[in-house]
């Protein structure tokens, strides 16, 4: 590339004046006035940091995609490079054949890239076969064999796309018809399970019915084999006397029929034998989605609700006095989101390419209602002509702020990202089409077709890299604040209010310099053609210290005339090194894409104003404390004064010492109150009669000696019921014969009760 | 799956059964006997734990202890001599939902049983299995068990056991994949069913000793430790056996073990006396076999059918086609 380093001046001090005059002007008017400006129309300019992506084709990078045929939604998107990579570690070991080996197969992905690049559609398995037989036409035997090794080694396969218009909505349906999948599997299997042991309640009642014990029924139960030796009149008649005759009640039988029908026709899943065809849950338009959601309601509510009764019937604990009236009262209110969730849910595609966004009022419907959906909002332009003209830049205030408003619905998962991004942030898209709520993805796709020779995947980066379209996930599912929930990290350098990136080239002198650029919204803009007319170039001979670099520019903002201008630094179609500079309402529209970037950094936590306040004010606060201290050992520094108070005087006890010192001994009067007492348990008194009944082992000795006087209590352990029931001798034989010695016979009642004093003497023992 | 209106209706009229809809027929047991304790403790779990009894089943042997499904009324399997687990094992695996128990006594699960219990241990499937053991054929009129003391005269060691008793904890332990063992006593009700409590919540094989009195054939086995409290070793832990300030105050002989740790579990399980009491080991991570073996696949009649010719296949000859063309068919 042909340079000419930034700084070098010409001394011509006069003309110099008039030509500055003529940047100047055209900076604050946006008219190219004068004849030392250049129009860049027609040169095909881009920004300088673009310099080295002039082909995509010859580039290893993560386009194109392969969206896999897999078993697991993590793995269904894979980048032709990584899967590249991975085969090569398993067929190229280090070595000479090994590098022969990685030539190859890196020559074969190049090819492939190629193909995509020209429109070349189809599985990876067949643009593999494309490739290798083009390359094998202009190849060596030994390449045949390396690639041949290699494809029976490749275990992925499936559609490749590159970055292109439908890329994202492509991608999105591909990875929610995986969660999808995963996510029905078990509500699929559910109502196949209800459906199974509902047939069979019914198959139980019939095989004990008449119908069901014919002699008819019973020869076609038997097989053939021995059908001849059996008497099937006299089994029927046999069974029918012989079996009780329970039918199933009228009632159950037909709630029971209800809610098999029900099951068997619903239409959410695809169900084993099913007659009916599944409904769709993928739309372009919110209205479409809500139309269908709306007409759906009623058909989940009767599923959730024949799958409750079939439940309740196949446990047996369907009680009609119960539970008819709540069924019969059963409605969408009865439902919770969780039910909700549980159905596959909506999947909306919208292409906001050119024109006004005439679905918003219904993707705002949509995302505040309760319906589990997922809409991918597709911008193609985010730098489209503003519906009304009043010289200002319309850019990202329409369509492309979608995502933002979306996060003030508070429990949207919300994605923004620029597809040349999405396969860097497939993570979060799963996350997000397995959040059980509603999500919104947003995606600059940059194929607006106006960003002449730069291909989407340049302008869709483009537009990450000068902030005009950042990367940021909302998740409501990550925690409670904001710093778990919004991440800004997928953005480049997101401290920085532009990212910056090492620019080399050659000067003149054909040495090599380096600098630091950054992208800015204006390098965006500069890619647009429709926008040239804010640019103008300026001859090298002009490159003075006038001109400064656009990011120094937005750094402060400048009142009155200017004394220098902008200028970005951008390559032609021969990398030849160009200085353009930008008007004013250009560079106002890059201010206005930096505030709102630093309005994302607040929510990001970087440079949070309120966590930078009470930062200051603490700092402050433990400044003055600070000072306060070093002025307190200042003071005791110093010698005592005859002023002080002689050392050997007792001072007042500061305030925290008296209040820590320990206290007086209490006095009398000051006793402390007495500690209210455990309540008090009764323990029996000896000569009472009682029974430990925790530890009663249920032996039934006491039970089966008198079951008047010994009963057992709700644990089934024994108590005295009635100690009038039974004699003292009885208690004593209790206490004899308890296994574990928890009877206590106490003194006797009757004192006049024969053999009192050889009692007495045997109940010694348990007293 | 959970469907939020199923959890209400279901929990609208929750099954509520008093201890004494448990009850089956009248124990006949001796009296005195410590099955009684087990079955007591048992009803009150049952009736705790709001077990429906239709979803719940008993499982036993031959024995005295194996007449303990006759006196719940819950489903029950009075099975043969020493394969109580081969039939719960077959009950957890075709009917997942219910609650499944196996009771056996010290001859039926150790000696004639022996092989099954070591490889339900290994098993590890979701079932408590109560051993009841007295130290003695009880039904057979005295006849020396595996655990029966060395000494011990019977009617078939009239001149007294010759071998060392078996330790049941001891070999439980040492199989691979055991997740819990506990013991009790049948003279502490409160620690069985505080014990039961916790082999009933274990997800996994539930192995409880609970050593009991044969107040007819062994009446005085047992005197020393149930007068004794101090010959009563009490392993405490949170995540074990909490003592009640009650049973606090009698036993004082307290030891604290967590039952994470299987060679201490080891070691206490050796010490017969004083009898340590408590959760020696429990272990939840233990995976299940009847979760392992779990197929995906719903067994319909049609399954099962296909299933059964695909087998039966393999022995027939069909002369014009094979089964793979007839499957593809």
């Amino acid at each position: 590339m042909k340079g000419q380093p930034h700084g070098r001046l010409r001394k011509e001090r006069v003309t110099m004046d008039i030509k500055l005059q003529e940047h100047v002007a055209f900076h604050l008017t946006g008219k190219r006035v004068g004849v030392t400006l250049e129009a860049p129309e027609g040169l095909g300019l881009r920004p300088a940091l673009l310099a080295p992506y002039k082909d995509l084709t010859t580039l290893r990078y993560d386009f194109p995609l392969v969206l896999a045929k897999t078993d697991a939604a993590a793995d269904c998107v894979h980048s032709l490079s990584a899967v590249i990579d991975n085969l090569l570690q398993e067929v190229a070991p280090r070595g000479l054949d090994g590098e022969r080996t990685r030539r190859h197969v890196l020559g074969l992905e190049r090819e492939i890239r190629g193909l995509v690049a020209e429109g070349a559609k189809g599985p990876l398995s067949d643009l593999w076969e494309t490739a290798s037989k083009l390359l094998a036409a202009k190849g060596s035997k030994e390449l045949t064999a390396s690639l041949a090794r290699a494809r029976a080694a490749l275990k992925v396969d499936g559609a490749v796309i590159g970055c292109e218009p439908d890329t994202p909505a492509r991608l999105l349906t591909h990875a929610w018809q995986f969660v999808q999948q995963t996510k029905t599997r078990a509500f699929k299997a559910e109502i196949e399970r209800l459906i199974m042991k509902l047939t069979e309640v019914l198959r139980a009642d019939f095989v004990r019915s008449d119908a069901g014990r014919s002699a008819e029924q019973l020869r076609a139960s038997f097989g053939t084999t021995h059908a001849d030796d059996f008497d099937f009149e006299a089994l029927s008649r046999m069974l029918s006397e012989a079996a009780p005759k329970t039918a199933l009640p009228e009632g159950r039988r037909q709630r029971i029929e209800a809610a098999l029908e029900v099951l068997r026709s619903q239409r959410f899943f695809e169900a084993r034998g099913g007659t009916e065809t599944p409904h769709s849950f993928v739309f372009d338009s919110c209205a479409a989605a809500l139309y269908a959601y709306r007409r759906q309601l009623p058909e989940m509510v009767e599923l959730i609700k024949a799958v409750t009764i079939a439940e309740l019937e196949i446990e047996g604990r369907y009680i009609d006095s119960h539970h008819h009236v709540y069924f019969e009262e059963f409605d969408a209110n009865s439902l919770r989101p969780q039910d909700l969730n549980l159905f596959p849910g909506y999947l909306v595609c919208i292409r906001a390419a050119g024109g006004p966004m005439g679905d918003n009022a219904g993707l705002m419907e949509v995302l505040s209602l309760g319906l589990p959906v997922k809409v991918l909002v597709q911008i193609d332009d985010i730098l489209e002509e503003p519906s009304v003209s009043d010289g200002h830049f319309a850019f990202n205030a329409r369509s492309a702020r979608l995502a933002s408003m979306a996060i003030g619905l508070n429990e949207v998962y919300v994605m923004q990202s620029s597809s040349s991004n999405l396969y860097q942030l497939r993570d979060r898209i799963l996350k997000g089409l397995q959040y059980p709520g509603r999500a919104l993805f947003s995606v600059f796709t940059g194929a607006s077709g106006r960003s002449a020779g730069l291909p989407p995947y340049l302008v869709a980066a483009a537009a990450m890299q000068a902030r005009a379209f950042p990367a940021f996930t909302y998740d409501p599912s990550a925690g409670a604040d904001w710093a778990s929930r919004f991440t800004l990290e997928d953005n480049p350098q997101p401290e920085l209010d532009w990212p910056v990136a090492n620019f080399a080239y050659e000067d003149e002198a054909r040495q090599k310099v380096s600098e630091d650029v950054a992208f800015t919204f204006v390098d965006f803009v500069a890619c647009d053609p429709r926008y040239a007319k804010h640019l103008a170039g300026v001859p090298r001979a002009l490159w003075n210290g006038s001109l400064v670099p656009v990011k120094e520019s937005l750094g402060h903002d400048v009142n009155g005339f200017p004394e220098k201008v902008p200028y970005l630094m951008m390559v032609d179609r021969n990398e030849a090194l160009h200085r353009v500079i930008v008007d004013d309402k250009l560079i106002l529209a890059a201010q206005r894409c930096r505030d709102m970037w630093h309005g994302l950094q607040e929510l990001g936590g970087i440079r949070n104003s309120y966590a930078e306040r009470m930062l200051a004010r603490e700092r402050q606060a433990w400044e003055v404390e600070k000072q306060r201290e070093i002025e307190a050992v200042r003071r005791e520094a110093r010698p005592a004064t005859p002023a002080m108070a002689p050392v050997a005087a007792p001072s007042p006890a500061p305030a925290v010492a008296a209040s820590t010192a320990p206290s007086p001994a209490p006095t009398a009067s000051a006793q402390p109150a007495p500690q209210p007492s455990a309540p008090a348990v009764e323990e029996p008194k000896s000569d009472e009669a009682s029974i430990e009944t925790p530890r009663c082992t249920t032996c039934n000795e006491c039970t089966l000696l008198n079951d008047r006087m010994f009963a057992y209590d709700e644990n089934k352990q024994a108590y005295i019921k009635d100690i009038t029931a039974g004699t003292y001798r009885q208690l004593v034989e209790a206490a004899e014969s308890c296994q574990v010695s928890i009877i206590h016979p106490g003194k006797p009642r009757d004192l006049k009760e024969p053999g009192l004093e050889d009692l007495l003497k045997r109940a010694e023992p348990f007293l | 799956m959970t469907i939020h209106a199923t959890e209400c209706v279901m929990r609208m009229h929750d099954d509520h059964h008093d201890l004494e809809e448990y009850q089956g027929s009248i124990p006949r047991w001796c009296s005195g006997c410590g099955d009684n304790a087990i079955l007591a403790a048992m009803q009150k779990l049952c009736r705790n734990e709001k077990l429906r009894p239709e979803k719940t089943v008993f499982v036993s042997g031959i024995g005295c202890s194996s007449r303990f499904p006759h006196y719940m009324k819950t489903y029950g399997f009075h099975g043969i001599h020493g394969r109580a687990l081969p039939v719960a094992e077959g009950i957890k695996l075709t009917r997942p939902d219910l609650h499944v128990f196996v009771n056996t006594g010290d001859g039926d699960c150790c000696s004639i049983g022996a092989a099954h219990w070591i490889h339900a241990v290994r098993y590890n499937m979701n079932m408590t299995l109560m051993l009841h053991d007295n130290h003695v054929y009880g039904l057979t009129k005295k006849q020396a068990s595996p655990t029966s003391p060395k000494g011990l005269r019977s009617n078939t060691t009239p001149r007294g056991a010759y071998l060392d008793p078996l330790n049941p904890l001891t070999i439980t332990l040492g199989v691979q994949n055991v997740s819990f063992v506990a013991q009790a006593v049948d003279w502490i009700p409160e620690v069985v069913y505080d014990i039961l409590e916790k082999a009933f919540h274990h997800k996994g094989f539930s192995f409880v000793r609970i050593i009991q009195r044969c107040p007819e054939f062994l009446p005085d086995m047992f005197d020393a430790w149930l007068h004794d409290p101090l010959r009563t070793l009490m392993l405490t832990h949170e995540k074990g056996l909490h003592l009640s300030p009650g049973l606090t105050k009698v036993y004082k002989n307290q030891k604290e073990h967590d039952p994470l740790n299987i060679d201490r579990a080891r070691e206490l399980a050796s010490i017969t006396d004083p009898i340590p009491v408590g959760i020696l080991y429990h272990n939840p991570e233990v995976p299940r076999y009847e979760e392992t073996r779990l197929s995906p696949h719903l067994r319909t009649p049609e399954y099962i059918q296909a299933g059964l010719e695909s087998e039966l296949d393999k022995f027939t000859v069909w002369p014009d086609e094979g089964p793979a063309a007839r499957a593809a068919a």
